[in-house]
């Protein structure tokens, strides 16, 4: 009996216990479950309105402003030389990227004057990814000045200016408005205050934003990337290695039998540029 | 008997080490760190949309329906776990979350690495198309692989001081 009795109580004591840890157990549950919701709502919320956001911000792709003469769907690419030539040449360069200067100090005398005897129409793709990997803003900035030069019909001769001034890829001197200023000096009438305020106000930023998103959603991946007539040529055109005397010798080919185009009749840079060229200039100080 | 209790002594003490105040405080910096780590990736991604999409566009893994909603919800994504790491909230749960994200970018990197194009991890912001010589797959994975081993402690430990976690419970 006594036995039994104990036995019953010890039953009873064990069942309450039992019962109170069951209960923790289901409130620390119940707070873990509450945790998770909160966990996931606090999560979810983030990434939705995160998506709007951003969604909203990036709205405009087309560029409010482009600068005049630009050409093509949204006005991204800068034409230079006669639009009717027979042949195009696509150039996708970067204000910051060291090939891309190597390219320009080679081989822009002969692309100018493949311009000037209207045999080629050039088309370039200015664009910025240099910054990402380096940071900076040298690719923008530099891109938005060339921006302002086509813009004030001084494309080319800035063009070629900047590339001969063109700095280590690691240095930013882009990325200083007033260096690209201080080169505009070199190109007769550039350096006016329009000029000045469109650089320092980097007016073309949303323009330079968008021809880079046309690069990134394009099937290049390097730069320079140069086309004639839609095939690649540079480093090389088959197995033939690009040089400025093959440039005119396939330009030439492409064109046998057609008629010239006639240059300056999309109205670029009058200043003569075949003399802005091969001389290695030191930069400017 | 006399062996079960040695072991049992030398149990307790190693649960004391991963279970006592001094491993709550380590719990803390553990938390704190991913925290630093998830908010400086987030914030990094914020400010330009367009580069937070090229990043993800650069795999070449998602569809390009994907590669924006993807880039626009990622820093955010990484921003609230940043946050509710701060806070000591749904420690363990948020670990989960960010070992897998972290495993997620391990596996993307590698297989960028393993088809051999050249991009940059676009992890801290920036990304996309780089020079084959700056490709820093190796640095990024081992980076991540770190990241990874402060989430895999908090799995383990969620318990950590100066949390919300340690406050509701209390």
């Amino acid at each position: 009996m006594s036995e039994k009795n104990r036995e019953g109580k010890r039953n009873a004591r064990d069942k309450m216990k039992e019962a109170r840890a069951a209960e923790e157990a289901k409130a620390r549950r119940n707070r873990k479950l509450a945790v998770g919701g909160v966990v996931a709502v606090v999560i979810a919320a983030a990434v939705v309105v995160g998506v709007v956001v951003q969604n909203q911000r990036s709205k405009p792709e087309t560029p409010t402003a482009a600068p005049a003469g630009t050409i093509g769907d949204k006005n991204l690419v800068i034409p230079v030389g006669a639009a009717n030539a027979p042949s195009t040449l696509t150039v996708y360069e970067d204000p910051r990227c060291p090939a891309c200067g190597s390219f320009e100090r080679t081989f822009s005398p002969t692309v100018d004057q493949l311009e000037d005897a209207g045999k080629v129409y050039v088309n370039y793709h200015i664009v910025s990814f240099i910054d990402r990997s380096l940071g900076g803003s040298g690719s923008k900035y530099g891109a938005n000045a060339l921006g302002c030069a086509q813009d004030a019909g001084h494309f080319r001769d800035y063009h070629d200016v900047l590339y001969r001034n063109q700095p280590e890829e690691t240095e930013d001197s882009f990325g200083t408005k007033q260096t690209l200023i201080d080169l505009a000096k070199q190109v007769p009438g550039l350096d006016t205050p329009e000029f000045q305020s469109c650089v320092n106000s980097n007016k073309f930023g949303g323009w330079v934003s968008a021809v880079q998103q046309d690069f990134d959603k394009s099937s290049y991946k390097s730069t320079p990337t140069v086309l004639l007539n839609g095939e690649a040529i540079y480093p090389k055109k088959g197995d033939e290695q690009i040089s400025p005397e093959n440039l005119v010798k396939w330009v030439d080919a492409a064109n046998q039998g057609k008629q010239l185009g006639t240059p300056g009749s999309n109205g670029q840079s009058p200043a003569p540029s075949s003399t802005a060229a091969e001389s290695n200039t030191p930069p400017s100080p | 008997m006399a062996s079960q209790q040695a072991d049992r002594g030398r149990v307790s003490g190693l649960r004391r080490a991963v279970d006592g105040s001094a491993a709550e405080w380590f719990g803390l910096a553990v938390r704190l760190g991913l925290a630093l780590v998830w908010g400086w990736a987030g914030l990094a991604k914020v400010a330009d949309p367009a580069e937070a999409a090229q990043a993800v566009r650069a795999y070449e893994i998602l569809p390009e329906s994907l590669v924006k909603p993807v880039g626009w919800g990622l820093p955010f994504l990484e921003l609230a776990l940043a946050l509710l790491l701060l806070l000591g909230l749904g420690t363990r749960i948020v670990a989960i979350v960010s070992g897998v994200l972290l495993l997620v970018f391990i596996a993307g990197i590698s297989s960028a690495w393993a088809r051999g194009i050249s991009i940059d991890c676009g992890c801290f912001g920036g990304g996309g198309t780089v020079d084959e010589s700056q490709t820093k797959y190796l640095q990024e994975i081992l980076r991540d692989s770190g990241f990874l081993l402060l989430a895999a402690w908090l799995v383990y430990r969620p318990r950590t001081k100066l949390s919300l976690d340690a406050w509701l419970a209390a």
